[in-house]
């Protein structure tokens, strides 16, 4: 405790002796992890994006004509069971007649023409979005295929596969890029530390040889990297805010009627940067300074 | 207070020390001698645990340096002053942190630090330099620096490789001086050294050192 002022104050005169490429080292981990931070606020807009498509996600359950009343409210209470659901709705055949008149507008009376209603009677299912993974929802399909009275089950099966491969790309690119920044950030202060360490090998000498301890010789090392690393995440996080703020503003003013909103990153992330960029830092000075051996 | 039993080292399979034995009492002043490359500095090395021996025994203060753990080194080498012969000062550190630093090493507070070099200083005559760089000194000063360094943390024992190396007559004397002045407050001093002048007329128990073995003690 009685040498953390020794420890800062050599920390400190060390980084700006060697100003120049500590500064180079904040700047390329600062660029690393905007890199991430930006990723992951396309990544949180990209998902929030799906979100809302997976929000109008449904399945329609058709009756089979030969099915009684008595069927289709054994259905319906079913499907109310069923805590998977979060909308169910009944169309009756002649509702679904309406909205077929409806939708052809005009052309309506070609359905004039036609005796007898031709479409089933259905239920209309909104599945909870969690739940939207392509098996899931196949397998749900199928038993819901075997009950009594259900003719088919239609769902965007193509639809929800694409919106399943695009959130696990995301997830899959968030956690490679992640790994590749964690790789970069840790390298980077690694070079940094290893430089200054051996530069100042005489002086490790000399200390080792006055009797201090490992932790005394490793210790401003140790701050000089959780100082760049913590910079360099400091850096990123202003710019990402600043660009953040940047961007909405211009929106606003050019298209105010959009009412266009970004997903940001939360304030917790803004915190979580910086320490993030010690971390790395932290454990690229730890293994750039080795074992020391007396 | 030092003890070596038996011990040899070698570099590369070079014999440079063979079956050495020899003590080194409590409060002692001694000096080691003998000729360039006669083991002198190795001796030294060997007791701050810069060295290992090959085989033998090597006690210092009841502590078995020769087979010391890694872990343990740091604390033991506290209890050691050590006047290199090459100095080790820090360059980029002033001559009152050069010696603070000693100090910090010892976990003291800034407070105590503070006296403690200021006292020092005073002692090897070198306050009015505190604040400068030791490439700025001449050799008699840095080799003072080094002294100042190795005494203020009131070691158990000081030793001292060719500690007046490059130094004129005057400055040798002073430095002397202060080795005995350092024994007088109760640490034993080993001094490696060629130059005869430093322990002739004495009155210390001189160890020469001849053929990797010490082959006479006489009486400076």
């Amino acid at each position: 405790m009685k040498s953390i002022p020794y420890y800062l104050q050599t920390a400190l005169k060390n980084l700006w002796i060697e100003k120049w490429i500590n500064l180079l080292t904040v700047l390329s981990i600062s660029i690393g992890m905007l890199i991430l931070c930006t990723f992951s606020v396309i990544t949180l807009n990209l998902d929030s994006v799906l979100k809302q498509w997976s929000k109008g996600f449904g399945m329609v359950v058709y009756i089979n004509e030969q099915a009684s009343k008595e069927d289709e409210e054994n259905l319906k209470a079913l499907f109310m069971a069923d805590k998977d659901f979060l909308e169910i709705k009944y169309i009756s055949k002649e509702e679904a007649l309406t909205g077929v008149r409806k939708a052809l507008g005009d052309d309506a009376i070609i359905i004039d023409e036609i005796k007898e209603n031709p479409l089933p009677s259905s239920f209309e299912l909104k599945l909870q979005s969690k739940l939207l993974v392509p098996e899931y929802v196949k397998s749900k399909a199928a038993k819901m295929k075997q009950m009594a009275g259900v003719a088919e089950v239609q769902y965007g099966e193509q639809w929800l596969s694409s919106l399943n491969k695009i959130s696990e790309t995301m997830q899959k690119g968030a956690i490679v890029l992640g790994l590749a920044i964690f790789i970069a950030v840790t390298f980077i202060t690694y070079s940094t530390i290893k430089i200054f360490f051996h530069r100042r090998k005489e002086e490790v000498e000399t200390l080792k040889l006055l009797g201090a301890t490992k932790m005394f010789i490793k210790f401003p090392y140790l701050l000089e990297g959780l100082f760049i690393g913590t910079l360099g995440g400091i850096i990123s996080a202003a710019t990402i805010y600043s660009a953040y703020s940047f961007v909405t503003l211009r929106i606003g003013e050019f298209l105010p009627s959009l009412n266009f909103s970004i997903a940001v990153l939360p304030v917790q992330a803004y915190i979580i940067i910086p320490f993030a960029g010690a971390f790395m830092s932290l454990i690229g000075s730890y293994i750039a300074i080795g074992r020391i051996k007396y | 207070m030092i003890r070596f039993s038996n011990v040899s080292k070698s570099y590369d399979k070079e014999p440079i020390l063979k079956n050495l034995t020899m003590s080194v009492e409590r409060g002692e002043l001694a000096f080691i001698t003998g000729p360039s490359g006669a083991g002198k500095s190795t001796l030294l090395k060997l007791i701050y645990c810069s060295e290992r021996p090959d085989e033998g025994q090597i006690t210092v203060a009841d502590q078995v340096a020769s087979k010391m753990k890694q872990r343990l080194i740091p604390r033991y080498r506290r209890q050691i002053g050590v006047v290199f012969q090459d100095f080790k000062l820090l360059n980029n550190k002033t001559v009152y942190d050069n010696i603070a630093l000693a100090l910090r090493i010892h976990q003291m507070n800034s407070k105590a630090i503070r006296s403690q070099v200021i006292n020092v200083l005073k002692e090897v005559n070198m306050t009015h330099k505190a604040k400068e760089y030791p490439p700025c000194l001449s050799g008699g000063e840095q080799q003072r620096v080094v002294v100042a360094r190795a005494m203020v943390t009131k070691p158990m024992i000081l030793l001292a490789d060719e500690p007046t190396g490059n130094l004129d007559p005057e400055n040798e004397k002073s430095i002397m001086h202060l080795f005995r002045q350092i024994n007088t407050m109760g640490t034993t001093v080993l001094i490696a050294t060629h130059n005869e002048s430093l322990y002739s007329g004495s009155g210390r128990r001189v160890l020469i050192i001849k053929d990797k073995y010490i082959d006479k003690e006489i009486m400076g």
